[in-house]
């Protein structure tokens, strides 16, 4: 954790944003009835109520009902239906 | 968006689902390899249905055996396989083919010719010249050459001063405008003598000998401003004499001969008759109205719009029939024919006399409406009931109109054939004989 913070640290020093030097995924949210994960590491669950999405440590859960992926490319990954919650895992 | 699907419908795409533990680990995979995937829905515990294009299929298949998935194609989309169930149906093909060939060589004749423009010239001199350049009916397009007919036209046709020719589609449309000539001015002896009978209310002469004035009553027929001028009077005798006059006087001095022109209006009346009855009972429409086209091949009928069974009790019934044009002497047996269908109802209509007589006024009015020309003014109208004895359910209604018009109408004459009396007859007789 120590060497992350010093990263957050230089990209605030440098002025880079955080999710380029971090490898953070960057999420759009289209109110509730899209997502835009950028930067993703693969999908790891999918049924119509929830998505998990496997990013740079950890996971990122959406749960919604009637979810479906609407494309899937090698970094980005859409999400489209009713989304109820976002959860980092 | 737009672009896209119709980008993924020229290359075309399949939709497969794909069977397996774990299907996220396929759709990771293919994903990673750069593999387009889109629509992914979960079908079921162990199923996902995902849409994929053609071109992805193959390396799929490597991925499914590494991620120990199966997947199947289920619906397949696009141009390509348009194409090839296409290719499989060539007398399909072969149709298509021949239907846009028979399109395009039948729109390259002319079908049509339509005349605009002309009244004196009829349509029938303009299409008779038109087809002396080659323009006909069922020509092909490409022998047309519309500047040679507007040329012809112009040349053939004194009449015409501007002809256009156009083709629109497999109409020609022939345009002309007529060259409007001065009328040449009549300038031969003329009356001006009545049409109707009536009491002259006044008379306007421009040229001429006026032979009735106002006040008078007239006959038809009769000379009201005379084309015959007589020459000025004799100076009186008690007038120092002048030692030509007495030259003169042996030679009778000709009358001039002119085109009578003038306004000379008239009192005229007019009589009509209306009648209503009290009790009226007759067929009327209600309005409402079916139309049925049917396409007639030789005996049969088959209905194209409108309803097998006529809704109506009493109804009459119009008819047109469209049919094909003939050609040589070969006519289709099938025509278009349109019914249509007004529904009428018997009625009884009673009114009382004052109703009655009302609407046989009109009637009568209506009636001598007829009669007067353009351009009368009405001064005075009076309606009479006629009474006959016994009693009916008819109400007669007279009606009285005087109306104030020109009655005064060209009549042309010889001079020297003129009846003697109407040279010398003073004006205030006002009764010339006749001259018809």
């Amino acid at each position: 954790m120590a060497w992350r913070e010093w990263k957050k640290r230089l990209s605030e020093f440098l002025e880079i944003p955080n999710d380029v030097m971090l490898n953070l995924p960057r999420v759009v949210l289209m109110g509730n009835l899209q997502a835009f994960i950028e930067n993703h590491r693969g999908i790891l669950e999918y049924t119509p109520q929830i998505v998990r999405v496997g990013i740079e440590e950890g996971e990122l859960e959406i749960t919604g009902e009637k979810l479906i992926l609407r494309n899937i490319l090698p970094d980005e990954i859409c999400v489209e239906g009713m989304i109820k919650a976002i959860t980092f895992k | 968006m737009f672009l896209f699907r119709l980008m993924n419908f020229i290359i075309g795409y399949v939709t497969i689902t794909v069977r397996g533990e774990a299907p996220e680990k396929f759709i990771n995979m293919a994903a990673t390899r750069g593999i387009f995937l889109w629509d992914i829905a979960r079908r079921g515990e162990q199923s996902m249905r995902v849409n994929v294009r053609l071109s992805a299929v193959r390396p799929l298949r490597h991925i499914a055996r590494r991620t120990r998935c199966g997947f199947r194609i289920t619906r397949r989309t696009g141009l390509p396989f348009l194409w090839m169930r296409l290719a499989r149906r060539k007398a399909l093909a072969f149709g298509a083919v021949l239907f846009v060939l028979g399109l395009y060589l039948l729109s390259s004749f002319v079908w049509t010719i339509e005349v605009t423009g002309n009244s004196k010239v009829s349509t029938a001199d303009i299409l008779s010249v038109a087809s002396g350049v080659g323009l006909n009916r069922g020509m092909p397009k490409w022998r047309l050459d519309c500047p040679a007919v507007e040329r012809a036209l112009k040349t053939k046709l004194p009449t015409i001063s501007w002809a256009g020719v156009y083709v629109k589609g497999t109409r020609v449309a022939i345009e002309v405008v007529e060259k409007t000539l001065p009328e040449e001015k009549n300038q031969s002896p003329a009356h001006i003598a009545a049409i109707k009978a009536g009491l002259i209310k006044e008379v306007l002469v421009f040229s001429g000998h006026a032979a009735v004035k106002e006040g008078d009553t007239v006959v038809p027929g009769q000379v009201l401003i005379s084309g015959i001028v007589p020459p000025p009077e004799e100076p009186k005798a008690n007038e120092p004499p002048m030692s030509e006059t007495q030259t003169e006087k042996t030679v009778p001095r000709q009358p001039t001969y002119v085109h009578a022109a003038g306004i000379v209006r008239a009192r005229v009346w007019y009589e009509g008759y209306g009648e209503a009855p009290l009790v009226e009972t007759g067929q009327r429409f209600t309005g409402r109205e079916i139309t049925r086209v049917c396409m007639k091949i030789k005996a049969r009928e088959i209905i194209l719009a409108g309803p097998q069974k006529i809704p109506f009790l009493h109804y009459e019934t119009d008819v047109s029939v469209k049919k094909p044009p003939p050609w040589r002497n070969l006519r289709l047996p099938v025509e278009l024919v349109i019914s249509k269908y007004r529904e009428v109802e018997n009625y009884r209509l009673v009114r009382d006399r004052a109703e009655a007589r009302r609407l046989a006024g009109e009637r009568a009015l209506k009636a001598v409406q007829g009669q007067l020309p353009q351009g009368a003014r009405v001064v005075h109208k009076q309606l009479d009931e006629l009474v006959v004895k016994e009693p009916e359910s008819l109400v007669r209604v007279k009606a009285l109109v005087e109306s104030l018009e020109e009655i005064g109408t060209e009549q042309p004459f010889t001079p020297g054939q003129e009846p003697h009396n109407q040279l010398s007859a003073p004006p205030e007789t006002a009764s010339f004989p006749s001259r018809q």
